[in-house]
This record gives C-alpha cells, sequence and structure tokens, in this order.
C-alpha cells in the first residue's frame, strides 16, 4: 500500500509478494527507492563518469609563478608589496584601450565618426546641444569612476611586468611604508614625454617625436601612414595647433576617462545653429569664443590658462604639483558648472521658430487684455471708480503713487513697440517683411481683443453643454465671485422703500436712507465740480455750450441735493459742511434757521440736559455727538452767520426766544455756541456801524427779551461743579452777552454768576499754574468783557 | 476693489494680521494684491511662546484667504473718505448687477 500512490516495493522485495503491510514506514529506507530506480535505469551517476578529468591535466611542477601571480607570497607569510597602485596598473590597459580605439578610427574613418553619435545621444539632437552632460540624462548611465592614483601619491610608473616586483620584502613599517610614498611623491617622475605638443609635429609627421602621455607604445609608423596615405580624412579638420591632434582634432570616440569637457571640444563649432534673433541661449559669438577658449589655447600660453599646463589626459594630472592640481581641478569644476548652466538655457534652443514665438507673443498679449477686462480702454474715471480710496487718499496724504493713472491698455501698448522694435533689427528684407506682418496682426489682434473684452457679455459662467460643472471666467479685476446672491429686479427694489417712506417719514431706517441719498447726491456733485469744465473764453462758442450745460447738470443736481435734503426732516451732521459748499445762501438761511426753530429737538441739545445738578457727566454718545456738532456744523454755521445781514440776525434771535426754551437751550453747550454765535455777530456788525438804528432798537429788544428770560437761570449754565474744567464756552457766551449788555444788565449779570467767578478764582489757586492761568483767562474772558479784570479780586 | 484699494494705502505701515488658526503677526504690510494676499516684513509674531517655529521668520506672504483680521493704525484710515468710497462701491456694485 502506498500513501502517494508509488510503487513502494524495494527492488529486493520485487520478485516476493507483499508480505506485510507498514503503512508508510513500510520502506525503512525512504531513499532507497531513487537508488534501486538509477540501477534500474542502469544509468546511475558515477563520479567517474562525470569527472572530466582536468585534474589529471595539473602540472605541479609549473606552480613556481603562483605568487607572482596572486601576489601572495604564501612561504614566508609576511612579504607584503607596496604596490597598492591599481589605477596604475588599470590605466596601462587603459591606455592600450584608447591606443585600440585611436588606431580603429583611424582606420575606419566611416564608422568611428558615426559610432559616437549613436551612442551618446538620440541622433535626432543637434550636436550643438552637446554640454557633457548628455550622459547624464541616461538613467543608467554611470559616470567613469576611475580612480586616480595620486590619491596614493604614487606617481606614474613606467609600465613594467608583474615579474619584477618591488625588490623590499622584508616587513615595513606603516610609518615607513608613508614615508617612502611621500618621497617618492615630491619627485615627479622625469621620464614622462612633454605633455604638450610642439604646434609643428603636425606639419612634420616624419618627426613624431613624442606623443601624448598615455600613447607610449602607439608606433609612429602608424601615424606617419596615415599622414602618407593623404592626411586626415576630410572630416577631421586639422585642429587648432596647440591640441594634440589624437584628442582635439577628430570627432571620433573620445578616450574613456578624459574630463568631460574634452568631450565636448569634440564638437566642431561650425554645428552651432544660427538661431533667431530672440535666441534663448547665450548669443552664439559668445557660445563660439566659449569654445575657443578651451579648444585653442593660444600659443604663447602653452603652459596653459593662468599657468596650468593644458590637461589632456587624466594622467597628466598626476604630474602637477599639488597647487596646480587643485588649481586646474578648480578651474574644470567651474568649466563643468558653465557648461551645465548653458545647456540647461540652450535645452530648448531652436524648439520653436519665431512663427511659433510670436504666436504664442500675441496669446499672452490676448490674455493681457482679457486680464484687464473692462479696465482695459479704461479712462482715469473708471480707475477712479474702481479704486476710488486709494487714488483720492493718495492724493491727499502724497502717498507713493505707482502709475495709478496708467491703464493697463498703454502697458500692452509699450509692449507691442518693444516687440516691433526688436522685430526692425532684421536685415533681411525678406523677414523684415514678415515681422512687419506679424507686427500688423498682432496689433489686429490685440484691437480684436480689445473689442471683444468691450463687447463681453456680463455673464461670467459658461456652462457647457454636456459638462458637469461651470466654467466661470475671472480674471485679476474680477476675480471669480464666490457667492452668487440673486438681487431682486430694480422695480422690486424700489417699492418697499417708497412704501416705507410713506409710511412713517421720521422712523430711523428712512432717516438714514434719506441721508445716504443727500450723500449720493452730494458725490455726483463733487464729480460734477470734478469736472468742470474750464471757463469759457470768448468766442469760443463750444466751450461756452459746454459751460452752460455744466452749470444746467449742476443746478438740477442742486435741486436734487435740496430735495433730497428734506429740510424740514433731521439730516446728518456730517454733511452740513460738504452741503453747504454747494448751495446758496437762500438755502443756507434756510438750514439754520431750521437748525435754530429745532434747537430744542436736535438730540445734541435734547439729550445734553443735565439730569441733576451734580451730574456733570453726559454719556458718551452724547457728548461725541456734541463734538462732532462742534467740529462738523457750527464752522460752517458761524462761516455762514459771519456774513449774514443784521436782520437774518436779529430774525433768528427772534426764533431762538419765541420757539424754543431759551433756558433749557442755555444750558447746553451747542445751545449756548448758537447763542454766542449770534450775539457776538451782532456786536461786530454794531462796531463796524453797519447796523441801521432801527435793525439797531429791534436787536436790543430782543436782546433784552432773552436776557430776561436767561438771568434767572444763569447760574445754572455752567456744567456740573466747578472742578470739571470745561466751562470756557460758558465765559465766552457770559463774555458775549456781557459785552452786548447796558451797564444795569452788566450788574445784574456779574450778581448772577459771582459765585461763580469767585470760586473759580478760588480753585485755580490750587491748581498747577498753567491750568491756573487757563482757568483765569477763561473768567477773565468775560470780565474784561464788562470792564473788570480778576486781578481786581485779589 | 475697496478693500484692495484700501490696504494699498497702508502699504508701508505697521499693522497686525490675525490668522484664521489664530496666528497673530505684527509687521510691516510691503503689499497686497487683489486677493488681499499680503507681504509683510520685519516680522514679529505675538505669542511667540506657543508658536516657536516661527521665531526665525523675518517675512513673510500671506495667502488672503487665511486671514481672519488686519488690525490697522487707527490713524491711517480717513474715515469720511472711506465712507464715500463705499459708497462708490456700493453704487458701483449696484450698477454692474443691472
Amino acid at each position: 500500500m502506498s500513501f502517494f500512490g508509488f510503487n513502494t516495493t524495494l527492488p529486493r522485495d520485487r520478485d516476493h509478494p507483499p508480505s506485510g503491510s507498514r503503512g508508510f514506514f513500510e520502506n525503512p529506507d525512504p531513499f532507497a527507492e531513487v537508488a534501486a530506480q538509477a540501477l534500474d535505469d542502469d544509468d546511475a551517476i558515477d563520479f567517474e563518469d562525470t569527472y572530466d578529468g582536468l585534474g589529471d591535466q595539473l602540472d605541479d611542477d609549473q606552480d613556481a609563478f603562483n605568487d607572482d601571480t596572486f601576489g601572495g607570497g604564501g612561504a614566508d607569510g609576511g612579504k607584503v608589496g607596496r604596490d597598492f597602485d591599481f589605477f596604475g596598473k588599470t590605466a596601462q590597459v587603459s591606455d592600450a584601450i584608447g591606443e585600440e580605439q585611436v588606431r580603429f578610427a583611424l582606420q575606419n574613418p566611416q564608422t568611428a565618426r558615426v559610432a559616437p553619435q549613436v551612442s551618446n545621444q538620440p541622433a535626432a539632437e543637434p550636436p550643438a546641444k552637446r554640454s557633457g552632460y548628455e550622459k547624464y540624462s541616461d538613467p543608467d548611465f554611470i559616470p567613469d569612476l576611475q580612480a586616480k592614483s595620486s590619491v596614493w601619491g604614487i606617481p606614474q610608473k613606467k609600465p613594467e611586468p608583474s615579474i619584477s616586483l618591488p625588490q623590499s620584502r622584508k616587513m615595513m613599517s606603516l610609518e615607513e611604508v608613508e614615508a617612502q610614498m611621500r618621497n617618492q611623491g615630491v619627485h615627479p617622475s622625469h621620464s614622462m614625454p612633454p605633455q604638450i605638443q610642439d604646434s609643428s609635429y603636425l606639419r612634420h609627421p616624419q618627426d613624431l617625436p613624442t606623443l601624448p602621455d598615455g600613447f607610449p607604445n602607439l608606433p609612429p609608423e602608424l601615424l606617419r601612414a596615415q599622414f602618407e596615405r593623404g592626411g586626415l580624412p576630410p572630416h577631421m579638420a586639422p585642429p587648432p595647433p596647440g591640441i594634440p591632434e589624437l584628442y582635439a582634432g577628430g570627432p571620433g570616440p573620445a578616450p574613456p576617462g578624459l574630463p568631460l569637457h574634452m568631450i565636448q571640444n569634440n564638437v566642431p563649432p561650425q554645428n552651432i545653429p544660427l538661431s533667431g534673433p530672440r535666441h534663448a541661449g547665450p548669443p552664439p559669438g559668445q557660445r563660439n569664443q566659449h569654445q575657443q577658449q578651451q579648444m585653442v589655447p593660444p600659443p604663447s600660453s602653452r603652459a596653459g590658462n593662468n599657468g596650468l599646463p593644458i590637461i589632456t589626459n587624466p594622467q597628466q594630472i598626476m604630474q602637477l604639483t599639488e597647487d596646480q592640481r587643485s588649481a586646474y581641478l578648480v578651474e574644470d569644476a567651474k568649466r563643468a558648472k558653465r557648461n551645465h548652466k548653458i545647456f540647461l538655457l540652450s535645452r530648448g534652443n531652436g524648439l520653436m521658430t519665431p512663427q511659433d514665438k510670436n504666436f504664442i507673443t500675441r496669446i499672452q498679449l490676448q490674455q493681457l487684455v482679457a486680464a484687464a477686462g473692462n479696465v482695459a480702454d479704461s479712462d482715469p474715471e473708471a480707475v477712479l471708480a474702481e479704486d476710488f480710496y486709494y487714488q483720492v487718499y493718495s492724493q491727499i496724504r502724497g502717498a507713493p503713487r505707482q502709475h495709478p493713472h496708467q491703464p493697463l491698455g498703454h502697458f500692452a501698448q509699450t509692449y507691442l513697440l518693444q516687440t516691433g522694435a526688436r522685430f526692425g533689427g532684421h536685415g533681411n528684407r525678406r523677414a523684415f517683411q514678415n515681422a512687419d506682418n506679424h507686427m500688423q496682426r498682432m496689433q489686429q489682434q490685440v484691437q480684436r481683443a480689445v473689442e471683444a473684452a468691450k463687447a463681453k457679455p456680463k455673464n461670467k459662467q459658461l456652462i457647457i453643454e454636456g459638462s458637469l460643472g461651470k466654467i466661470s471666467f475671472s480674471n485679476a479685476k474680477a476675480p471669480k465671485p464666490m457667492l452668487n446672491l440673486k438681487r431682486p429686479d430694480s422695480s422690486e427694489g424700489t417699492r418697499p422703500k417708497k412704501i416705507q417712506s410713506d409710511l412713517s417719514i421720521s422712523d430711523r431706517k428712512s432717516i438714514l436712507t434719506n441721508i445716504e441719498h443727500v450723500y449720493s447726491t452730494l458725490m455726483s456733485m463733487e464729480d460734477m465740480e470734478r469736472t468742470m469744465p474750464p471757463p469759457p473764453e470768448d468766442g469760443d462758442a463750444d466751450a461756452i455750450q459746454e459751460h452752460l450745460e455744466w452749470r444746467q447738470k449742476v443746478h438740477s443736481l442742486n435741486q436734487q441735493l435740496w430735495k433730497a435734503l428734506k429740510v424740514m426732516e433731521p439730516i446728518g451732521k456730517k454733511a452740513i459742511p460738504r452741503i453747504f459748499r454747494h448751495i446758496d445762501q437762500e438755502q443756507r438761511v434756510t438750514i439754520l434757521t431750521m437748525i435754530v426753530v429745532n434747537l430744542d429737538s436736535l438730540d445734541v441739545v435734547r439729550l445734553a440736559q443735565p439730569s441733576g445738578p451734580n451730574d456733570a457727566q453726559l454719556p458718551v454718545a452724547v457728548r461725541e455727538a456734541i463734538d462732532l456738532f462742534s467740529l462738523a456744523v457750527m464752522p460752517s454755521l458761524l462761516g455762514y452767520v459771519n456774513e449774514a445781514p443784521f436782520n437774518i440776525i436779529i430774525g433768528l434771535l427772534g426764533l431762538v426766544i419765541a420757539q424754543t426754551q431759551v433756558v433749557s437751550v442755555a444750558r447746553t453747550k451747542t445751545g449756548l455756541g448758537i447763542l454766542t454765535m449770534l450775539l457776538s455777530r451782532a456786536e461786530i456788525v454794531k462796531e463796524a456801524g453797519q447796523a441801521s438804528e432801527r435793525d439797531w432798537q429791534q436787536w436790543v429788544e430782543k436782546f433784552n427779551d432773552l436776557f430776561d428770560m436767561l438771568e434767572p437761570g444763569l447760574a445754572d449754565i455752567f456744567p456740573g461743579s466747578i472742578n470739571s474744567g470745561d466751562d470756557m464756552y460758558v465765559w465766552q457766551f457770559l463774555a458775549a452777552v456781557g459785552i452786548g449788555a447796558s451797564p444795569e444788565q452788566q450788574q445784574r449779570l456779574v450778581i448772577a454768576v459771582k459765585d461763580r467767578v469767585m470760586e473759580t478764582v478760588g480753585y485755580s489757586k490750587t491748581l498747577p499754574a498753567d491750568m491756573a492761568s487757563q482757568r483765569l483767562g477763561n473768567v477773565n474772558l468775560f470780565m474784561r468783557a464788562i470792564g473788570l479784570d480778576v486781578e481786581l479780586l485779589g | 476693489m475697496l478693500f484692495f484699494s484700501f490696504f494699498k494705502t497702508l502699504t508701508n505701515q505697521t499693522v497686525t494680521i490675525e490668522l484664521k488658526n489664530d496666528i497673530r503677526i505684527r509687521g510691516i504690510l510691503k503689499s497686497v494684491d487683489q486677493y488681499l494676499n499680503i507681504k509683510l516684513d520685519d516680522v514679529e509674531v505675538l505669542e511667540l511662546v506657543k508658536y516657536p517655529h516661527l521665531s526665525a521668520v523675518k517675512n513673510m506672504f500671506i495667502r488672503g484667504s487665511v486671514v481672519r483680521y488686519v488690525i490697522l493704525p487707527r490713524s491711517e484710515v480717513d474715515v469720511g473718505l472711506l465712507e464715500d468710497a463705499t459708497r462708490r462701491e456700493a453704487a458701483n456694485q449696484a450698477g454692474k448687477a443691472r
């Protein structure tokens, strides 16, 4: 029975029927089967059959040179050689390889010329692009990693048979070895041939005295034979003098181990394509020069650039002094770097024809124009609209301006001009025509692009059929909108507003809306002012017409503003000064009247009433409002009042008395300010003697009324307690009252405020000098007005 | 373009920028573009202890979308002008929408 279905019977058992079943372990020797089968097939492996008998051929007698061959002195064990110069040995071999290659190149010029191109780079690539780095683009390329024996400080040795091993076989200490090496290092071998060949050697091939190092065994007959056979093959241009012909002349395969820049020298300069004017790489002249630098050292500098010999073979490096060598290596690195740079720059050389470049330029210009969008054709006005804050701010503050008024279209134009200039450089007539043509086409293109941008539909999205999303055009000026709000139609938008304004005029929102209206009208008026045409000159009908039109517009805007102002309604304080610039006298009077009449209800008066005798601090918002009012509105009013005729002042004072609670008005800063304004104006008019007798009588009447009304509350008009400090405007008012008052009134005035005066004087004595004098000065303002002085009070 | 226009006037001013990840950076505003990307010079990170990795940074370019606040020098803002500019901007927007 077999577990795996094998024939489990042993050969010796085969003849007999199985005696018993032991399962898998029936067979005591699991491997016996193999042997059995082998025996059965009669081809069992026999050692004698498979052994080839090579060992029999060994000749033990010829082991004598084993030590020499393998370098081991097994017998005495300590014979450590000093020939660690693996490179030197390798170099000898490589020399031989080099020789072979040269010989091959000379004998088979055709193949030799084609071969490097095939091996080095794709054939399609023009040779001009060689930089010596081509090899690195091949991922499998492993650069020639030649160890330099100079690392070990061993000078180049003459090739010698390996049998002649170093004589010294005794053990040397490490120091001894090193010392020996150093000694050898400082004495360069004099056995080397001169590195530079005499430039005349090419013309006298018969006396080829020496060859560059590394070719010691090249038979001179070979070269001579080449020359005698008719010189060099035609494709091998005679190399410039000073360079060994074998390396520099032909484009044959570069010997291994050459520095990469030497390989590049194989590129004949005439292969550099004459590229277009917008050559991306270095100009051809420079490039040639660069190559010539490498290829043709001037004969005078036979010792090489910077005193360096020209290195044509890596082994020469070894013969240089340390300084020279390092200098050479630095030079080499520099060259390689430069070559690499040139290579990088010139990678795309010749890929594009001038036509291609023009095409790209046109596309770019088009994009430029498109990116500028509607602004491309903009005038300063549009720029101002887009960039209002910056423009005005920089005008006001004199911030640095970065061509704010130069639209992008301008830029495109300059760009076009530049391109034109560049094309003008062509001497070739045909090329010139071509360029001209391109220029025209480009200009047309730009024009078209500008027009297209102008006519561009407003929708910023494009939904291509079948696409899953929208494509939105966005550019620098109009970035892609992140939120897409649906705006109500204009008709819908205005309707609720109207209803609102009809419903209630005075609610806050509509007031704000009105104020905004005022502002927008104001702004358009200011715009008008900016665009005001120059004053017309005589006989210039057009200018006059223009001016008239402008005036009409201004007038209509003025009306609009006036309507928007809705004089009967509260208006924004800040707008006042700006409005005042644009309205005429009548309108100003109306505004002033409205303010005076409504003095009670103005928030700056209404909210500024002190709630208690000692409650000096008004809410912050109210104080700010008051400050704003006195900063924004008062100057305008003052400016007007100072020019207003006397009767208007009288009328206004009458209005104050008749329409308002004078006492409460007088308890606020704003109210007192306006009263002071009116009173002082009246006084000035009187001083100037412009007031008629009748007017004056009227004024005195009103004044007396005012005084009578004020007198009981005079003590209350001071804000808060004495140490609050901010009471100058009160003294100003009192002074204004005092000037205009009769002596009897002055007396009553003094009695009313006497306490305050005394308090202030007393208080100022406790203050620092400057503050004290300030407070006293305030009091004095009033005292002088009634012919007194603080000094008199002691 | 209002904000762009506005921030342009703040160039060469010291501003503090708070990013959306709470880092606050003070520096001289060198430039702003229409995406409100910001270039800062002479950078100083507030609460540097929390962000030691920024201690060596001397200048930076901040993508506009990560800015939460720009804290401005008050004196450099012309409020009235800004109000007007805002009105204009609103008018422009309304005009464009129509």
